[in-house]
């Protein structure tokens, strides 16, 4: 009887740490030592289509700066995202306003995501615990349970992995009571440099089914010399132009 | 003598049974239908202005200048440890708390909504307002992120108990902050401030949380029964803001004079009526039994005599009513202050107003002092008029007279 | 009979005086009494929905669920067409609602901002009148801005406010505003968060024209408001609703339906002790005419018809005092309807409960006034049961020697 706990425990701590290991691989993926990438983002809701496109700089985990080339309206508009703070600059009228905790929940750029997300790319690794539960061939099913701790307001996220090349497949995001709220699905994996990742980035809220913010990565450059000026606040106005 | 006319008077006010007991049940009824309103109406404000008491403000509340009118965490109060520690030693404080509140957004997997931080210590507020009885789910064992949640934000969330929330605001050093929570219970007020609004952690928390030192607070609450300790704080503490109830709370206090004034008008109209009722029974008794009280004279039964005796006629039946309103009275408004007078049906118009739905009448030995003298002093006032014909009698006439 | 009891009424004067004064004074009480009741009810409604609401509100049908701007009024034209040729409306004003992010020199915060026509706002809402510095109807980029947002955010007249939000198309909506016009409505929420800019120079930032978060209407007779409410609803398209007040301030409804409740409780007080009181001299005035009854018993009067003489006794007193009650007690309605009395101050105090005047009036309404009277009739004839049913009790012969 002993012998199958301790074996059981053993074999889950691999899994687990195995199931970290996916991620922190996949993290790595998407960011690399530093990583700029250009996007278009593709915005459908019950009435409005629009497309915009931008430019993102990141180095690591806590710092990546944003501008938008798309449309000529919204040419110039910059974002920085230090640590847990978020900035923006607005050409128009060339102003830089930081963006409030009471609006960190609303959409970014009217997508489906919040500034929140945009803001908090890296959490995943610090504030959930990761389980693999379902391995199918090169895809992983991973479930990451929010720890106890974490300032997050997922329940669990479901994540589906292609170890192939370590790129996420599906997402799908859970409150505490396992009510399914959005989805993420990714495809279309291409290389750049030595990093992996999927191309095509769906996002999808459950209740909202008109709603579909889709990003498709146009190109990335990992591991270039990245200036450390970009994620300064002067960064903002600067680089608007 | 004394006996005698005592005697008279008792057999008299019950010759004409059925009259006594109208009148007597009058007196009886109207006075405990008039009591139990009165204690309604007590219970009403008295029970609102309790809840602010305990829940927020205290007799008398301390604040950094500034602090109310911009509610931001840069005005709180940065030794509020030593004023707490000073007015432990004014003898005529009955218990102080501080608090700690600061303004953010909570948010749940679906909704988000702006919502107050306030940093307690429970075992202080126990003592200071008895936070447990506030309690309508779940328990003040908190645990570790634990937290209690108003009834009303509860419900626009649409939380459980051991819900999961993220709150975040801006600490003292304006950089955004978030901090998780689970809901351990849900407590209702009454008071709006709270009930739509507020989430209570223990205080160091929230202090850790903000990065603000220990030794500060956002509100220092007393409760006391020393009317001179605002004028006293006052002078002791001239950079705060030193408050009493009544200014915080204008519109409960005015809510309080308003019940008084109402009470005391329709106490007033209702023994003026009950007076018109006594003088009326008593005035045809008198003038229906004038040839008795004749012949009364013609055998020597003096005048003061006779004024005694009816006097006694009105008060026996009056206060034979009193006692019967006394007996109707209690009973009314013990049920109506153990159980209440239950309006759920308006619930949501009465919370919206700060309003519990279900309403405790209060009792107070007033009531039933003022209402003897009103009733004793109408009595004796009513047999007024017909003593005055009687006094006017001349024997002789009367006897002769039809009666 | 008619005659007969018209002499009894003359004859018996302290009884019928006593129950003529006190129906009067009851029935002029009551009818002045609920008129103000009414009155204030109505008048606290109308200053709620004249503030901001209106008395009625059109959405699509989703908007008030989902908010944002997937379901907005999308063909304004449609629906003012409509409203135009609806008789009773009074005004109508088409309002677009955002929020975005407020940043002065030194502050930020989360403003909402209303895209409105100043000229029909000010038939609608009391925006106008909450002006209190600056200017109201302004054009261009001018902010009229709540009093207690631009203290948030630190700013007075003239003073620039960047402002970052979405337009309907979820692009970027950015702009420099003026602070030209600050308001203060009293209610707090309201003041802290809002700030109107006029439609044009709206429309043309968030690309809103013809569009409508809802729009506001208000009628000519608040009574008729339902009425109107459902001929309209009629003829809008499916996809579109219609909101009465009632059902935007379903809170303040139930708790002005809590007022009234206690206020006929508190006035039936006075109704039961005047009860009583008509009850017990009407008894003592029968009692006292036993023998008067025993007489027409004997000569052949059946007992049904003696129930119709004192009924017919109370009947007429009543009739004639409530006649006089309806003219005086009307008369004060229908007066203090018109030129209503003024309290100073009295909305500054109650601005939080929704009161922006100091005006307390009355309502009018010949239906209630009837009501009024007739309870007040139908007590009086109840209060003559009793003696009817006792001088049934006696035979003639016994009546005849009654003493």
């Amino acid at each position: 009887m002993r012998y199958l706990i301790i074996i059981s425990l053993f074999l889950s701590s691999v899994f687990a740490s195995e199931a970290d290991d996916i991620i922190k691989k996949l993290d790595n993926n998407m960011r690399g030592e530093s990583v700029y990438m250009k996007i278009s983002m593709n915005i459908k809701s019950l009435r409005h289509e629009r497309t915009i496109k931008m430019q993102t700089w990141s180095k690591g985990k806590d710092k990546s700066f944003v501008k938008i080339t798309y449309p000529p309206r919204e040419r110039g508009i910059t974002f920085l995202s230090l640590d847990n703070e978020m900035y923006n600059y607005i050409p128009k009228i060339e102003r830089t306003i930081k963006i409030p905790p009471s609006m960190m929940l609303q959409n970014w750029m009217g997508s489906d995501i919040s500034n929140d997300d945009m803001v908090k790319q890296s959490s995943i690794v610090d504030d959930y615990d990761a389980k693999i539960i379902k391995k199918d061939g090169s895809i992983v099913t991973i479930e990451l349970t929010a720890k106890e701790n974490a300032p997050v307001v997922w329940g669990k996220i479901i994540s589906k992995i292609d170890t192939t090349h370590y790129t996420g497949v599906e997402d799908t995001f859970y409150d505490e009571y396992g009510e399914k709220i959005r989805i993420f699905s990714y495809g279309d994996v291409k290389k750049f440099g030595k990093y992996y990742i999927p191309t095509v980035w769906k996002i999808q809220p459950v209740s909202k089914k008109n709603n579909l913010t889709t990003m498709i990565v146009e190109d990335a450059k990992y591991d270039e010399e990245i200036s450390d000026q970009y994620f300064k606040k002067s960064a903002l106005k600067r680089f608007s132009r | 003598m004394y006996k005698t006319i005592l005697h008279l008077a008792i057999k008299n006010a019950l010759l004409r049974k059925t009259r006594a007991a109208l009148l007597i049940f009058m007196i009886g009824a109207s006075m405990s239908f008039m009591l139990s309103l009165e204690g309604l109406y007590d219970g009403m404000t008295k029970n609102m202005i309790d809840m602010n008491l305990r829940s927020e403000s205290g007799e008398i509340s301390i604040y950094a200048k500034e602090y109310r009118l911009k509610q931001d965490i840069r005005y709180s109060i940065k030794n509020a440890a030593k004023i707490k520690e000073d007015l432990a030693q004014i003898g005529s404080i009955n218990s102080v708390v501080s608090r700690f509140k600061v303004s953010g957004l909570i948010a749940s997997a679906k909704k988000s909504y702006p919502s107050d931080l306030i940093g307690v210590d429970f075992k202080a507020e126990e003592e200071f307002g008895k936070i447990s009885e506030f309690i309508k789910k779940g328990d003040l064992n908190l645990g570790k992120n634990g937290c209690a949640v108003g009834k009303e934000l509860a419900k626009n969330l649409k939380l459980r108990l051991n819900s999961k929330i993220i709150f975040t605001t801006q600490d003292a050093n304006k950089n955004i902050k978030s901090k998780l929570l689970r809901v351990k219970a849900v407590i209702q007020t009454t008071n709006i401030n709270i009930d739509n609004k507020a989430i209570f952690i223990d205080i160091d928390s929230v202090r850790n949380f903000v990065g603000v030192d220990h030794g500060s607070a956002t509100q220092i609450s007393i409760r006391s029964q020393d009317k001179n300790l605002e004028q006293k704080l006052k002078a002791q503490y001239p950079k705060l803001d030193v408050l009493t109830f009544a200014q915080i709370n204008p519109l409960l206090k005015q809510m309080q004079d308003m019940t008084v004034v109402f009470n005391t008008i329709s106490f007033s109209i209702v023994m003026g009526v009950v007076f018109i009722g006594i003088l009326g029974v008593m005035y045809v008794s008198i003038l229906e039994r004038i040839r008795e009280f004749g012949i009364m004279s013609a055998v020597g039964y003096s005048y003061s005599n006779i004024r005694l005796q009816v006097i006694l006629e009105s008060l026996f039946l009056a206060i034979l009513g009193f006692l019967l309103g006394s007996v109707l009275s209690l009973v009314s408004l013990y049920y109506l202050n153990s159980y209440g007078l239950d309006l759920k049906e308006f619930a949501d118009g009465m919370q919206s107003f700060g309003m519990s739905s279900v309403i405790y009448a209060d009792i107070k030995i007033e009531y039933f002092v003022r209402t003897f003298y009103a009733i004793v002093f109408a009595s004796i006032i009513s047999v007024f008029l017909p003593l005055k014909k009687i006094k006017k009698l001349n024997p002789v006439d009367v006897i002769k007279a039809e009666s | 009979m008619f005659e007969l009891a018209l002499k009894n009424i003359l004859f018996y004067k302290g009884r019928s005086l006593t129950t003529f004064l006190l129906t009067f004074i009851s029935a002029t009480f009551f009818v002045v009494y609920v008129a103000f009741l009414d009155g204030s009810h109505e008048s606290m409604l109308k200053n709620s929905l004249k503030v901001y609401t209106g008395s009625m509100q059109i959405y699509q049908k989703d908007y008030r669920d989902e908010g944002g701007y997937d379901y907005l009024i999308y063909d304004n034209k449609k629906i003012f067409d409509i409203l135009e040729n609806v008789d009773g409306v009074y005004a109508y004003t088409s309002r677009l609602e955002t929020y975005g992010i407020a940043s002065s020199k030194s502050e930020s915060s989360a403003m909402m901002i209303s895209g409105v026509d100043f000229k029909k706002e000010s038939k609608i809402s009391e925006l106008k009148n909450a002006l209190v510095d600056g200017v109201y109807q302004s054009t261009q980029n001018c902010l009229y801005m709540g009093q207690d947002l631009a203290k948030k955010l630190d700013v007075y007249l003239h003073s620039e406010v960047s402002f970052v939000g979405n337009a309907i198309d979820y692009s970027f909506a950015a702009d420099i505003f003026k602070v030209c016009g600050i308001f203060k409505t009293g209610m707090y929420e309201f003041d802290s968060s809002s700030a109107f800019l006029n439609r044009e120079y709206f429309d043309d930032l968030f690309y809103s024209h013809n569009t409508s978060s809802y729009i506001a209407v208000t009628v000519d007779d608040l009574s008729q408001n339902n009425y109107l409410a459902q001929s309209i609803s009629k003829k809008l398209p499916k996809d579109i609703r219609l909101y009465t007040w009632q059902e935007l301030m379903s809170e303040m409804v139930e708790a002005m339906k809590v007022d009234s409740i206690f206020g006929y409780i508190s006035i039936s007080l006075l109704f039961f002790v005047i009860f009583f009181v008509i009850l017990i001299y009407g008894f003592i005035n029968i009692s006292a005419r036993i023998k008067e009854f025993g007489t027409l018993k004997s000569i052949g009067i059946s007992d049904t018809q003696i129930d119709k003489l004192l009924f017919l006794e109370v009947f007429i007193i009543t009739m004639v005092a409530l006649s006089l009650s309806a003219i005086i007690g009307g008369y004060c309605a229908y007066y203090f309807e018109i030129n209503p009395i003024v309290m100073e101050g009295m909305s500054e105090m109650y601005k939080d409960y929704g009161i922006i005047s100091d005006e307390i009036p009355t309502v009018f309404d010949l239906f209630t006034i009837f009501w009024n009277l007739s309870v007040i009739l139908f007590l009086n004839l109840l209060s003559v049961l009793y003696p009817i049913y006792y001088v049934r009790k006696f035979s003639p012969i016994e009546a005849m020697r009654h003493v």
